[in-house]
C-alpha cells in the first residue's frame, strides 16, 4: 500500500500548480512554464480551445436566430446572467447560467461567472489602464482598508511586461495618475469626443478625455505572430472569441504560449475542494480535486500553489480548506479571510445630444471609447464622500430612421436613413471603499452537487458610494453643458453590485499579518507557498478596470516564486 | 386551466368583434416550430399576408426591392413572438391574431387574407387608428400589429438580402474605423456601414 501511494503521489506532482484558467492563472502558468516549471492549471469548467470551440465567431448577424436577442425562457430562468450585457444570443454559452451554480445572496448581488477554459477572459470588456500611487496610497491617505504593501514603482516593470505580452493600443497621454506603458497604435477618439475633449481640457485642471488603452494588437505584428496572434480586424464581436487573436484572452495568448513549452498539464472539469496543508512541513503540499462529472476525488501535488479561481472562489477555496492548524481557512489567522469584499460603482450615467459637427459622423467600428481618469479629489480631499471615479465617455452618430407608414411607403422611408445628432453617452467606474462587513461566508448546511458549501454574499453600496454617484452625475451634467451638449439626462440605473464584475478582496494584501491575508509578494503570510494573485488579493479597488493589475500580481509573483526555490 | 381555455375566455369577454376562428384554433394542427403560440398553417399564410403588407416589393430608383415575404420574414415574427415575448405579451399577441383576419367583416368587408394591397393597407390604418382604443379587444389587435411590425422591419433591415445587397455588411476585416468622415450628402446612408 505504502508502495501504491508514493507511486500514486508521484504520477500526480508537479512543480505548481496553479488554480484558475482565466485572465490570471494563464498568466501565471504562461510565465511559470516559460521558465521550465512542470505546471497544472486547474480549470473548474468545460474546455475551449482557441479557434476550435468558438461556435459563433463567423456568423452572420441573419445567421442568429433571434437576431442576438435572448429567448425569454432563458432571461427569466436566468435574471442574474441576463443582467450581463453580454449574455446575448453569441455568446451565452461561455456565461455560467444561474441555476447550475447558485449562491445565497444576503444583498442583492449579481455574480456573473464563466466556467471554462480561459474563464472571463474570453469575454472581457478589454480595457487597461495602469494603477498609479494615487490608488495605491489611497487607504494609507484616506484611511481606510490597510495600507497597500506595494508602490507603483514595485509594479511598473511588470506592468510593462505584461503590456508587451498581451498588446495594449493606446496613446501616451502624459497623465500621472494614469501613466503611459508599452502602448501599440492608439485607436482615436470620434468627433465629438474630440470636441468634448477640447472643452474639458481648457476649463479645467486635471481633466483629461483619453482613448481607453484597450488589449487589442494594433501593430508590432511580428511579435505577436510568434503567439499565433495577429491585428485586430476591428470586427468589435470579441465576446464570441476571435479567430485571430485580435484581442487577448488567455485561450487565444498565455494558455497556448505555456502549452508550447511543453510544461503544461491542463485539466479541465476540475472543482478545487481545497488546499492540503502539511502540519509538520507547515506549508501547503498540494489540492484536492473532484471530478465535475464523476464527482470523485483526487489529490495533486505540488511545492508551489497559485490560487487564481476569479476573486470569490479563490475566497471559497481558502475558506474550504481547513486543518487543524488553521480552522478557519488557509492562513486566516486574521480572522479576516473573506472580509473587505469590494467591487466598482458602474451605477451612475448621463446622456445627452449634440447638435453640432453636423457634416462628420463615425465610420466603421472600434474596440474602445473615451475614458476619463479619476479627477475628484486628486491631490487633497475635496468632496463630502471619499476617492472618486473615472468615466468612460462616448460620443458617436447615430443613424436616424424614419418607421413611419406601411406598405411601399414604408419601404422608401427604410431604405432612406439620415444622420441625427450626435448621440453622448457616460457612464462612472466609482472607486468602491472596502467595509469589514462586507463579506463573503460559507454555509455548510447547503452543499452543492460537488460537495462544496454554497457561498454566501453579503456586499452593498454605502453611504459614500450614493454620493458619489450625484457627485458624477453632477460634474458630468456640467460638463457636457460647456460642451454645448443638450437634453442631458443623469441616470441611475440602480444595478447590484457585482453587475460591474469588478468584485474583488477577501484575501487583502497589507504589511502586517494580523490585519491582511497577504504580503507584498502576494504569498500568504501565514502559507507562503500559497500566492494570491487574481481579484482576491485586492487591498482597494481604484477606479481602473483591474484585469491587467491582476496579470501584474501573477507575473511578479512567479517571478519572486522562483527566485525563492532557487 | 390551460393556456387555450384562458385565452377563449379573453377574447370571448373581449367581445365586440364578433366571429371568433375558435373552431380553428381547437381543431387545426399546430405548427410544431411555434409551440408556444400554438400557430396553424392558416395563421401562418395571414401572417405572410401581413408582412407583406408591411413590406412588399417596391421599386425604388427603377430597381424592384424584394418583399419582406419573399425573404420569410414572417417566420422571423413567429419564432420572435413565439420565444422572445413574455407569456402576457404573447397572450396579447395571439388573441390580436385571432382577431385579426375577421376585424374588416365588423364593416361587412371580406376578411383580411382576401382584401387586395390597397384594402390591405387601408385595414391596418383602421386599426391603429381606432376610434375606441380602450377596448380590450382593440388593443390586442394594436398589440399584435405593431409588435409585427416592429419584428418585420427588424427581420428585413437585417436579412442576408438587406444585408448583403441593399446595405451591405462586412463581417471581417470590420470597416477601419473614422471618428471623424466627411459626410458626403448624396451618398445613400448604410445602416450595416
Amino acid at each position: 500500500m505504502a508502495d501504491l501511494n508514493i507511486k500514486s503521489a508521484h504520477s500526480n506532482s508537479y512543480g505548481a500548480i496553479v488554480i484558475g484558467s482565466g485572465m490570471s492563472g494563464g498568466y501565471a502558468a504562461k510565465d511559470l512554464c516559460e521558465k521550465g516549471v512542470k505546471t497544472l492549471v486547474l480549470e473548474r469548467g468545460r474546455s475551449v480551445v482557441h479557434n476550435r470551440d468558438y461556435p459563433t465567431t463567423n456568423m452572420m448577424p441573419w445567421e442568429f436566430k433571434h437576431r442576438g436577442e435572448m429567448p425569454e425562457d432563458i432571461r427569466r430562468e436566468n435574471p442574474i446572467a441576463s443582467r450581463c450585457y453580454a449574455f446575448k444570443e453569441d455568446a451565452a454559452h461561455f456565461f455560467v447560467k444561474d441555476r447550475e451554480h447558485p449562491y445565497i445572496q444576503e444583498k442583492p448581488f449579481d455574480w456573473i461567472r464563466g466556467y471554462q477554459t480561459g474563464g472571463k477572459s474570453l469575454m472581457w470588456a478589454r480595457q487597461v489602464q495602469r494603477w498609479s500611487d494615487l490608488d495605491f496610497e489611497g487607504p494609507a491617505r484616506d484611511g481606510f482598508a490597510v495600507d497597500w504593501p506595494v508602490r507603483y514603482k514595485d509594479l511598473a516593470p511588470w506592468y510593462s511586461k505584461v503590456e508587451q505580452f498581451v498588446g495594449v493600443a493606446g496613446f501616451r497621454d502624459g497623465i500621472p495618475h494614469l501613466p503611459d506603458g508599452e502602448f501599440l497604435p492608439g485607436i482615436e477618439l470620434t468627433a465629438a469626443e474630440t470636441h468634448f475633449k477640447s472643452v474639458v481640457e481648457a476649463k479645467y485642471k486635471n481633466r483629461h478625455v483619453i482613448s481607453g488603452r484597450c488589449a487589442h494588437i494594433t501593430g508590432n505584428r511580428e511579435y505577436y505572430a510568434k503567439q499565433g496572434r495577429t491585428i485586430c480586424q476591428q470586427r468589435v464581436m470579441c465576446q464570441r472569441g476571435c479567430p485571430f487573436g485580435g484581442y487577448f484572452s488567455a485561450n487565444s495568448a498565455t494558455l497556448p504560449w505555456a502549452a508550447r513549452t511543453g510544461n503544461l498539464t491542463l485539466r479541465n472539469d476540475s472543482v478545487v475542494h481545497s488546499i492540503i496543508y502539511d502540519e509538520k512541513q507547515q506549508k501547503a503540499t498540494g489540492v484536492r480535486v473532484i471530478d465535475a462529472h464523476s464527482k470523485e476525488m483526487t489529490e495533486y501535488y505540488a511545492p508551489l500553489i497559485f490560487v487564481n479561481a476569479s476573486a470569490l472562489n479563490t475566497n471559497l477555496i481558502l475558506l474550504n480548506s481547513t486543518s487543524p492548524r488553521f480552522p478557519d481557512g488557509l492562513g486566516n489567522d486574521s480572522g479576516l479571510l473573506g472580509k473587505y469584499i469590494s467591487f466598482h460603482n458602474y451605477r451612475g450615467r448621463v446622456t445627452a445630444e449634440y447638435d453640432g459637427l453636423k457634416d462628420l459622423t463615425t465610420f466603421g467600428r472600434r474596440p474602445t471609447s473615451g475614458y476619463m481618469p479619476r479627477f475628484r479629489n486628486l491631490h487633497k480631499q475635496e468632496t463630502d464622500f471619499l476617492r472618486g471615479y473615472a468615466a468612460g465617455v462616448h460620443g458617436v452618430r447615430p443613424v436616424e430612421m424614419n418607421y413611419d407608414g406601411v406598405g411601399e411607403q414604408l419601404v422608401t422611408n427604410l431604405m432612406n436613413p439620415s444622420y441625427g445628432p450626435w448621440q453622448v453617452s457616460s457612464h462612472m467606474m466609482g472607486e468602491c471603499i472596502p467595509r469589514e462587513h462586507d463579506q463573503v461566508t460559507l454555509d455548510r448546511d447547503k452543499i452543492d452537487e460537488w460537495g462544496m458549501p454554497t457561498l454566501r454574499v453579503n456586499v452593498g453600496y454605502d453611504d459614500n458610494d450614493e454620493k458619489m454617484i450625484r457627485d458624477y452625475q453632477q460634474q458630468l451634467a456640467e460638463m457636457f453643458d460647456a460642451a454645448g451638449f443638450i437634453n442631458i439626462q443623469p441616470q441611475d440605473d440602480h444595478r447590484n453590485p457585482g453587475l460591474d464584475i469588478h468584485e474583488m478582496g477577501g484575501v487583502r494584501m497589507g504589511h502586517d499579518p494580523r490585519t491582511s491575508l497577504l504580503n507584498k509578494h502576494n504569498q500568504l503570510h501565514a502559507c507562503k507557498n500559497v500566492y494570491v494573485t487574481d481579484g482576491a488579493c485586492m487591498t482597494s479597488t481604484g477606479t481602473q478596470n483591474p484585469s491587467l493589475t491582476y496579470m501584474v500580481f501573477a507575473a511578479r509573483a512567479v517571478d519572486h516564486a522562483l527566485s525563492q526555490t532557487g | 386551466m390551460d393556456r387555450r381555455s384562458l385565452l377563449k375566455q379573453m377574447l370571448l369577454a373581449a367581445g365586440g368583434l364578433a366571429v371568433l376562428p375558435v373552431s380553428e384554433f381547437t381543431q387545426a394542427r399546430v405548427l410544431a416550430a411555434y409551440d408556444e403560440l400554438q400557430i396553424t398553417p392558416a395563421q401562418q399564410l395571414l401572417l405572410k399576408k401581413l408582412v407583406d403588407t408591411l413590406i412588399p416589393p417596391t421599386s425604388i430608383n427603377g430597381e424592384i426591392l424584394r418583399g419582406a415575404a419573399e425573404l420569410d420574414v414572417h417566420d422571423f415574427v413567429l419564432v420572435m413572438a413565439n420565444d422572445c415575448l413574455a407569456s402576457a405579451d404573447q397572450k396579447k399577441f395571439s388573441a390580436g391574431l385571432q382577431l385579426f383576419d375577421d376585424f374588416p367583416a365588423a364593416n361587412g368587408k371580406p376578411r383580411f387574407s382576401e382584401l387586395d394591397r390597397a384594402d390591405s393597407e387601408r385595414v391596418l390604418g383602421a386599426i391603429w387608428g381606432h376610434s375606441n382604443p380602450q377596448d380590450e379587444a382593440v388593443q390586442a389587435l394594436q398589440y399584435f400589429l405593431t409588435t409585427t411590425k416592429w419584428y418585420t422591419i427588424q427581420g428585413y433591415l437585417n436579412s442576408e438580402y438587406v444585408m448583403t445587397e441593399l446595405m451591405p455588411y462586412q463581417l471581417v476585416p470590420g470597416p477601419v474605423f473614422d471618428g471623424d468622415r466627411k459626410i458626403d450628402p448624396e451618398a445613400t446612408v448604410n445602416i450595416h456601414g
